[in-house]
């Protein structure tokens, strides 16, 4: 299968997957128990109230009248109202997303920072107590969850460290500095089970390029050690780091969202659980699609970009 | 593994063998000593918790609120005055019992799914890992927040959100064990003289992709318990009530400078849980030798 007819099958898979996540999210919202326009309104609502907003939902039309109606609003970006504040529920989730982006990708940055030196020493002097110090902290920091590591934080640093807040969050807008003082420790937390597992990946995968026959090579032609490592050991070690970008994305979002409540930011997080107590139904399920959508597509894009970094890998479809 | 078993050999030759490695693991590897000895611990400890725990772990005390560790408390007390310790070991029995549900569901889907799609290949392959690329298309923790908005807080729709996420982690490692094997002579000689279909998969191919599944089961329940701490925590999991260790630690949230006991010490155990299981777990790993790409961990 070529490169093309590859790129195209995946894609369209992609989209199918997206359509069945959004037909599920229909069918699970009008499977509720009792009657949506309830849990949009509690349980004590009075009849004329819910009458209204079945109205407004469309569930006195035929059932495929809705599914049409829900698909094509999804197809134009158009997740529905809050409705609690009655604000269309895309420019809710954009206007909660930036600490929440800020915390991702300052966590990712911290992580790759910590993760892929780490990762290198643990090789380069396997089975020394460097080696052993960093399999540690790894092992340990993928055993604790990311929100109790900020609680620890806040009480190491914050409680001690007077420049550094333990709550809230400033706009990138309003200065760098206190932008980032008040992120630094949600970062952190984020990022640390993160770097867990880059460090060993990173570890076992420059393992296997040490003994590869281009870095002998590239060793007997005189070039020094370090830059071989660096230059052909990296690239090639990175690889499968990138291939599980997925799988980690998604465990970053569990993360961020407990250590937005943990240190007070008003993120997707806490507009998320904020959601809930309020049974502002459509934010919720309009998160799930979108989020969905954001992991499929990312996934694709790691997928393809693999298939061109590495043109060895098996299509779909030849097994 | 792989080719090593013969195709004479049965279901028990198989698992006495799986059984003896385990041994081998655990008497050999200090990690793997460590992590049983911790898991072994907290698991007693959580079955025993009604005999073991010195307290009834609801009693309300208000004249001991939020007093720190004492030789009556040793864990301290909550904010009603509970005793910290028995509401520890009785929050293992939920926090261990769901992972441990959620992980086994998910393998009872997974592994079936998985073993299909690699043993038929072709439209049955592509319909299946649809199918599962649709569950893992899903953020678990957003199954979970839509779950307890549709159907309120509970312990089932916990395991059920969890188990959701895991299933396309045991069907993608079978299906490639499957793959790697399917091709071998003893399968290939299996369905020449006639051996059904379902056959074959049961008895041939799957006991050859044990280990992997031993090996992705531990990592799993080892998330699973983060997992479920996460959710208790947002207040999107068990009812509040009932002490699980990541509503424990939730309600210690907000006391962090007068009771910092509360969350930390349940932390503490979290930690030491997760890292004794994943100590055993990549003990494991390296003895099945199963290397695979997505979970170093």
């Amino acid at each position: 299968m070529g490169v093309a007819r590859y790129t195209v099958k995946r894609t369209l898979q992609a989209i199918a997957v997206v359509y069945v996540v959004a037909t599920v999210v229909f069918v699970a919202v009008r499977s509720v128990p009792g009657d949506p326009a309830r849990l949009v309104l509690g349980g004590n609502a009075d009849p004329d109230a819910l009458a209204a907003v079945r109205q407004e939902l469309g569930l006195n039309q035929p059932i495929y009248v809705q599914y049409y109606r829900w698909m094509s609003d999804l197809l134009r970006g158009d997740l529905g109202e809050s409705i609690y504040t009655g604000e269309p529920v895309l420019a809710r989730i954009i206007a909660a997303a930036e600490p929440t982006l800020s915390i991702a990708l300052v966590g990712i940055t911290v992580a790759l920072l910590i993760a892929v030196p780490a990762g290198i020493i643990g090789a380069t002097r396997r089975n020394q107590w460097e080696d052993y110090v960093g399999t540690t902290i790894a092992f340990l920091s993928i055993s604790m969850p990311a929100f109790w590591f900020g609680i620890v934080l806040i009480l190491l640093v914050a409680n001690n460290v007077t420049a550094i807040p333990s709550y809230g969050y400033t706009p990138l807008a309003e200065g760098v500095v206190p932008w980032f003082t008040n992120i630094i420790l949600p970062s952190i937390a984020v990022g640390l089970p993160y770097a867990g597992i880059i460090t060993r990946m990173t570890r076992s995968s420059m393992l296997d390029v040490l003994n590869q026959e281009y870095m002998q090579t590239a060793r007997a032609k005189g070039i020094p050690p370090r830059l071989a490592l660096l230059k052909h050991g990296l690239q090639n070690a990175l690889m499968p780091v990138v291939t599980v970008a997925g799988i980690l994305f998604a465990l970053l979002l569990g993360g961020i969202v407990a250590v937005e409540i943990v240190f007070g930011i008003q993120g997707f997080g806490r507009l998320l659980i904020r959601s809930i107590e309020r049974q502002d139904f459509p934010i919720v399920q309009g998160s799930v699609i979108l989020v969905s959508v954001i992991f499929v597509f990312m996934n694709l894009a790691v997928d393809l970009i693999y298939m061109n970094i590495n043109p060895k890998i098996r299509y779909g479809g030849e097994n | 593994m792989g080719a090593e078993y013969s195709r004479d050999e049965s279901w028990f030759g198989i698992q006495s063998r799986a059984l003896a490695r385990f041994r081998e693991t655990v008497s050999g590897d200090i990690k793997a000593k460590l992590g049983v000895s911790i898991v072994a611990g907290f698991v007693l400890a959580a079955i025993f918790a009604p005999e073991l725990a010195p307290h009834d772990p609801m009693v309300q005390n208000f004249a001991i609120m939020q007093s720190p560790g004492a030789n009556a408390h040793p864990f301290g007390t909550d904010s009603f005055g509970r005793d910290m310790l028995s509401r520890i070991m009785f929050g293992a029995r939920i926090s261990l019992g769901v992972s441990l549900g959620a992980v086994s569901i998910a393998a009872l889907i997974g592994i079936p799914l998985g073993l299909g799609a690699g043993y038929f290949g072709g439209w049955v392959d592509d319909l299946l890992m649809r199918f599962v690329d649709i569950t893992w298309a899903f953020p678990w923790l957003l199954v979970a927040i839509m779950l307890v908005a549709i159907f309120g807080q509970g312990v089932w729709n916990v395991i059920a959100a969890i188990a959701f996420a895991y299933i396309d982690d045991f069907a993608r490692i079978v299906r490639g064990e499957v793959l790697s094997i399917s091709e071998q002579e003893y399968v290939l000689a299996a369905k020449n003289i006639g051996v059904g279909d379902v056959n074959i998969m049961f008895k041939e191919v799957l006991p050859n992709a044990v280990g992997p599944i031993i090996v992705q089961f531990t990592v799993l329940i080892a998330r699973a318990i983060l997992a479920e701490s996460t959710l208790s925590f947002l207040g999107v999991g068990v009812k509040p009530t009932t002490p699980t260790w990541g509503a424990l630690l939730g309600q210690g949230r907000g006391l962090i400078s007068q009771a910092w006991w509360i969350s930390i010490i349940p932390g503490i155990l979290i930690v030491i849980t997760v890292l004794g299981i994943n100590l055993f777990g990549d003990a494991l790993r390296d003895s099945f030798d199963v290397r695979q790409g997505g979970d170093t961990l």
